[in-house]
C-alpha cells in the first residue's frame, strides 16, 4: 500500500483530479437545476469559513473559533438591520466588520495575554452562543428568533454575460451579493497567500515562526492580520446565513457550520481553490439532503446523508496521514541504502583497532 | 506536610477569576438594564440556596419565615424544606464530573482530545437502545407478557443485571470511538484535536439520524426514542432509599453521584499511585523522553484515551438511565462533553478541583435557568461561565502583571536567593 502510494503519486493525483473534474462536471450539468442553486448556496457559508480557517492555520494559528465569529456576524447583521431600514448591504458590511474586530479581539488575547489556544476559541464560541440571545432576549425581547418585516434579505443579481448563455444562466446567475462575494474571496486570498510579499511571510510565519523571526519579519504584526481577516471572512458567512437567505436570526443557527468550514480548510490543505471545490461538495450534500426530504417515498434518511462528507474529511485525513507516512519511510530507506554503501567502503578502507 | 502557599496560589488564580469573571459580566446585566447585586444574589440562591433564600448571608446561615413568627436559624446547606437546590446541582454535576475526568486523563497523557462529546452521545443512544431491548428479550425468553405481572424475584435479578450490562456497553461503545483518535495519533500522527472534532460531528450526526428513524418511538413532535424499560432504570434517590429525606425531593441525582465521585478518586489513585498512570503522565512532556526512560509512550496514550472514552460513555449512559430515561432529539447536539471539557481546563487538570468547579457550574446553570429577575435569559449563566474561563486562562499576564507592580520585591527575592 505505501510502496504504491510512493510509486505512484503522481498519477494517482491526476486521475483523482481528472476523475474529481468530470464528476464535477456531470453533476453540474446532470443535476436538477434547484439542486445545484441550493447546492451553491448551502456551500457560500463553508466557501468564506473555510477561507477564514485556512488564511489562520496559514499563519500558524489553529484557528476554532470560526462558528462563534461566523453566529455573532449572523447576529450583528439582523441586529442592524431591526427597525432601522437600513439597505441589507449595510448589515453584511457590519457583520463583517464586527467578525473582524473580534478576531482582532481573539488575537490579542492570544498573543499578548497568552491564553491558551483551545481555551481561549471554546470560550470565545461559548460567549457569542450565549451573548447573542441574550442579547435578542433582554434587548429586543423575542424569543427563538428574531425578525422582522422591516430587515429585506439581499436582493439577487444576474450577471451580465452569463445571464443570456442557456445552460449557465440558471446554474451561475441570480444569486445574491455574498455569493458572488465568496467566488471573489477565493481568488483573493489565492493571490494574497502566493502572489504577494506579504502573503510570502505569513506562509513563513506558518511554515515556521522562529525561521520567520530571524529573517526580520514582523510575527506578531502578520498572525495579528490574519486573524483579523479570518474574522472578517467569517463575519461575512455569518451575515450569508441570516440575511442571505432568510433575513432572520435564529438562536444557535450556525449549528456547527463553523466547525465544518474548519474540517473542509483541513480536506482542502489550506489550499483556496481546493476549499472551494470541497466546498461545493459539503454544500452539495446538505443539499441533497434537504432535497430528498422533501421528496415523498424517499428512504435514504438525510441525517446520514450530512455525515458522509464528515466521513469523507475523516478517510482524506487517513490518507494524507498515510502519504506524509509513505515519504517518510521513502526518505528513511534511501538514507539506510545509502549510509549502509558508505559504511561498506568505511569497513573495506579503514581498520578499527589495531 | 501539605504545602499551604501552594494550594494558596492554585486556589487564588481561579477565586479571582470568579470574581473579575462575575464583576465584567455584570456590565451585561446592567445592560438589559437590571441591578447586578440583587440579581447575583438571586442567582446564586436559585442555584445553591434553600428554598425560600433572599441574600447572600442566606446562603450560609438561614432562617425560613414562618407562620406563627417563631425563628431559627439553620445551617443553610443542610435546610431542605421544600427541596434544596444543592441536590439539582448534584444531579447535574455528575454528568460533568466524569466527562472532565475523561477530559483530564486525555489531558494528563498528552493527547489533547475534545472528542467526550461524540462518546458520551454514542454511549447515551447505546443504553438507550439496550435500556428497553435486554429486557424485551428477558421478558421474551420467561414468557413474560405484562412486565407488571413478572415475578418479583425476576424483577429484582434484572434490576441488578441490567443496568450493569448497560454501563458496560456504554463505556465500550466510548472506550472504542476514543481509540479511534487515540490510534490516528499513535500510528499516524493525525492531530487528535481535528480527528475528535470530525468524530465528534459523525457521532452528532449519526445518533441524531438514529433517535429521528430507526428508534424512533412514537408520534411525538420532537423525536425521541422508547423510554427505558424501569428494570434499567437507576432509580433516583428520592424515589428509594432517600424517599422521605425532603432534601432530596425534585432532584433526579441518584447513585449516578456516587459512581462519579469514585471514579474521581480511582482516577486520582491511578494517576499519581501506579505505574501506570505514571508512564501516562511522563508520555506527556516529551515523547522522545519517555522512550528514553523506557516508557512505552505510545501504549500510555492510547490506554490514557480508552479511559478517557469509556468515562464519557459513562458520562452518556449516567444521564439517560438515572436522569433522562431516553434520548430526545436536541441532546445530541446539547454539548454536555464540551461543558466537560471548559470544567476540566478551568480545574487546571486537578481532580479536587474538577469536583468543585463541576458543582459550581452546574450551580450556576441551575440559577440562571430559574433567574426570575427583570427580563434576564438564561443565558447569563453561559456568558459568566465563558468569561470566567477566559479570566483563569490568563495565569501568566496576571502574574507578570504582579511581577511590574511589584518590582522591588522581585528584585529582593532574588538578592536573597544569591
Amino acid at each position: 500500500m505505501i510502496d504504491l502510494l510512493n510509486t505512484y503519486s503522481r498519477q494517482i493525483r491526476l486521475v483523482l483530479i481528472i476523475v474529481g473534474a468530470a464528476l464535477g462536471l456531470a453533476l453540474f450539468f446532470g443535476m436538477p437545476v434547484i439542486l445545484v442553486q441550493s447546492g451553491i448556496r448551502l456551500a457560500t457559508p463553508f466557501i468564506l469559513g473555510s477561507l477564514a480557517a485556512l488564511v489562520a492555520t496559514r499563519a500558524g494559528v489553529l484557528n476554532l473559533a470560526i462558528d462563534g465569529k461566523m453566529l455573532l456576524g449572523a447576529f450583528i447583521a439582523v441586529a442592524v438591520l431591526y427597525k432601522t431600514g437600513f439597505d441589507p448591504l449595510v448589515g453584511v458590511l457590519a457583520a463583517t466588520l464586527a467578525g473582524g474586530i473580534l478576531g482582532l479581539i481573539f488575537a490579542v488575547l492570544y498573543l499578548r495575554i497568552k491564553i491558551n489556544l483551545v481555551i481561549l476559541a471554546l470560550a470565545v464560541n461559548l460567549f457569542v452562543a450565549n451573548a447573542t440571545v441574550f442579547f435578542m432576549r433582554a434587548i429586543f425581547g423575542v424569543f427563538g428568533t428574531l425578525a422582522d418585516p422591516s430587515i429585506n434579505s439581499l436582493p439577487t443579481i444576474a450577471l451580465p454575460i452569463i445571464k443570456d448563455i442557456p445552460l449557465l444562466a440558471e446554474r451561475l446567475s441570480g444569486y445574491n451579493i455574498v455569493v458572488y462575494l465568496s467566488w471573489a474571496m477565493v481568488f483573493v486570498i489565492w493571490l494574497i497567500l502566493f502572489r504577494t510579499r506579504f502573503g510570502r511571510h505569513i506562509r513563513a510565519v506558518g511554515e515556521n515562526r522562529e525561521a520567520a523571526e530571524t529573517v526580520g519579519i514582523n510575527v506578531f504584526q502578520v498572525q495579528v492580520f490574519a486573524l483579523t481577516l479570518s474574522g472578517m471572512l467569517a463575519g461575512l458567512a455569518g451575515s450569508f446565513l441570516s440575511i442571505g437567505v432568510l433575513s432572520q436570526f435564529v438562536e444557535n443557527m450556525t449549528a456547527g457550520r463553523g466547525w465544518t468550514a474548519i474540517t473542509v480548510s483541513l480536506f482542502a490543505f489550506e489550499q483556496p481553490v481546493a476549499a472551494f471545490f470541497t466546498s461545493l461538495f459539503f454544500g452539495l450534500s446538505e443539499a441533497v439532503s434537504f432535497y430528498l426530504q422533501s421528496q415523498p417515498g424517499v428512504t435514504v434518511p438525510p441525517d446520514l446523508l450530512l455525515a458522509i462528507p464528515q466521513i469523507a474529511t475523516l478517510s482524506a485525513l487517513v490518507l494524507v496521514a498515510l502519504r506524509i507516512r509513505a515519504a517518510e519511510l521513502l526518505k528513511r530507506r534511501n538514507f539506510a541504502a545509502q549510509f549502509g554503501r558508505e559504511l561498506a567502503n568505511l569497513r573495506q578502507g579503514v581498520v578499527v583497532g589495531d | 506536610m501539605i504545602n499551604l502557599r501552594r494550594i494558596l496560589e492554585n486556589a487564588a488564580i481561579p477565586i479571582l477569576a470568579t470574581i473579575l469573571g462575575l464583576m465584567v459580566s455584570s456590565i451585561f446585566v446592567i445592560m438589559a438594564r437590571t441591578d447586578p447585586i440583587p440579581t447575583y444574589q438571586r442567582l446564586f440562591c436559585e442555584g445553591f440556596g434553600p428554598r425560600g433564600c433572599q441574600s447572600f448571608g442566606d446562603l450560609i446561615l438561614f432562617t425560613p419565615q414562618t407562620e406563627d413568627g417563631s425563628s431559627t436559624t439553620y445551617f443553610a446547606p443542610l435546610y431542605g424544606e421544600g427541596g434544596h437546590p444543592l441536590s439539582i446541582v448534584l444531579e447535574r454535576g455528575t454528568v460533568l464530573i466524569l466527562a472532565a475526568l475523561a477530559a483530564t486523563i486525555a489531558f494528563q497523557a498528552g493527547m489533547f482530545s475534545i472528542g467526550m462529546d461524540g462518546q458520551l452521545v454514542l454511549g447515551a443512544i447505546t443504553v438507550a437502545f439496550l435500556g428497553y431491548w435486554i429486557p424485551d428479550q428477558i421478558y421474551a425468553l420467561a414468557g413474560v407478557t405484562d412486565p407488571a405481572t413478572a415475578p418479583a424475584g425476576l424483577l429484582t435479578v434484572m434490576h441488578l443485571v441490567v443496568p450493569l450490562i448497560c454501563i458496560a456497553a456504554a463505556m465500550l461503545v466510548g472506550a472504542f470511538y476514543s481509540w479511534i483518535a487515540g490510534y490516528l495519533k499513535v500510528k499516524l500522527n493525525v492531530n487528535e484535536l481535528i480527528s475528535t472534532i470530525i468524530l465528534n460531528a459523525i457521532a452528532v450526526q449519526l445518533v441524531s439520524f438514529l433517535v429521528n428513524n430507526p428508534m424512533r418511538s412514537d408520534t411525538n413532535t420532537t423525536a425521541r426514542t422508547r423510554r427505558i424499560d424501569d428494570t434499567a432504570w437507576l432509580i433516583p434517590f428520592n424515589r428509594s432509599i432517600l424517599q422521605d429525606v425532603d432534601w432530596f425531593s425534585g432532584s433526579r441525582a441518584g447513585i449516578g453521584i456516587i459512581l462519579a465521585l469514585l471514579a474521581a478518586i480511582l482516577i486520582s489513585l491511578y494517576l499519581w499511585r501506579t505505574a501506570a498512570g505514571y508512564e501516562q503522565r511522563m508520555a506527556r512532556g516529551s515523547r522522545l523522553f519517555a522512550r528514553f526512560g523506557g516508557i512505552p509512550s505510545e501504549r500510555a496514550a492510547l490506554r490514557a484515551m480508552l479511559i478517557s472514552g469509556a468515562l464519557s460513555g459513562l458520562a452518556g449512559a449516567i444521564q439517560i438511565l438515572g436522569v433522562e430515561r431516553r434520548v430526545v432529539a436536541d441532546f445530541a447536539s446539547g454539548g454536555m462533553g464540551f461543558d466537560g471539557v471548559m470544567v476540566a481546563i478551568l480545574a487546571r487538570e486537578s481532580i479536587a478541583g474538577i469536583i468543585l468547579v463541576a458543582f459550581f457550574f452546574a450551580g450556576l446553570d441551575q440559577g440562571a435557568i430559574n433567574l426570575q429577575f427583570g427580563n434576564l435569559p438564561r443565558q447569563l449563566g453561559g456568558i459568566i461561565i465563558a468569561f470566567i474561563i477566559l479570566f483563569s486562562s490568563m495565569e501568566d499576564f496576571f502574574r507578570r502583571l504582579i511581577a511590574r507592580l511589584r518590582p522591588k520585591a522581585g528584585q529582593a527575592k532574588v538578592a536573597g536567593t544569591s
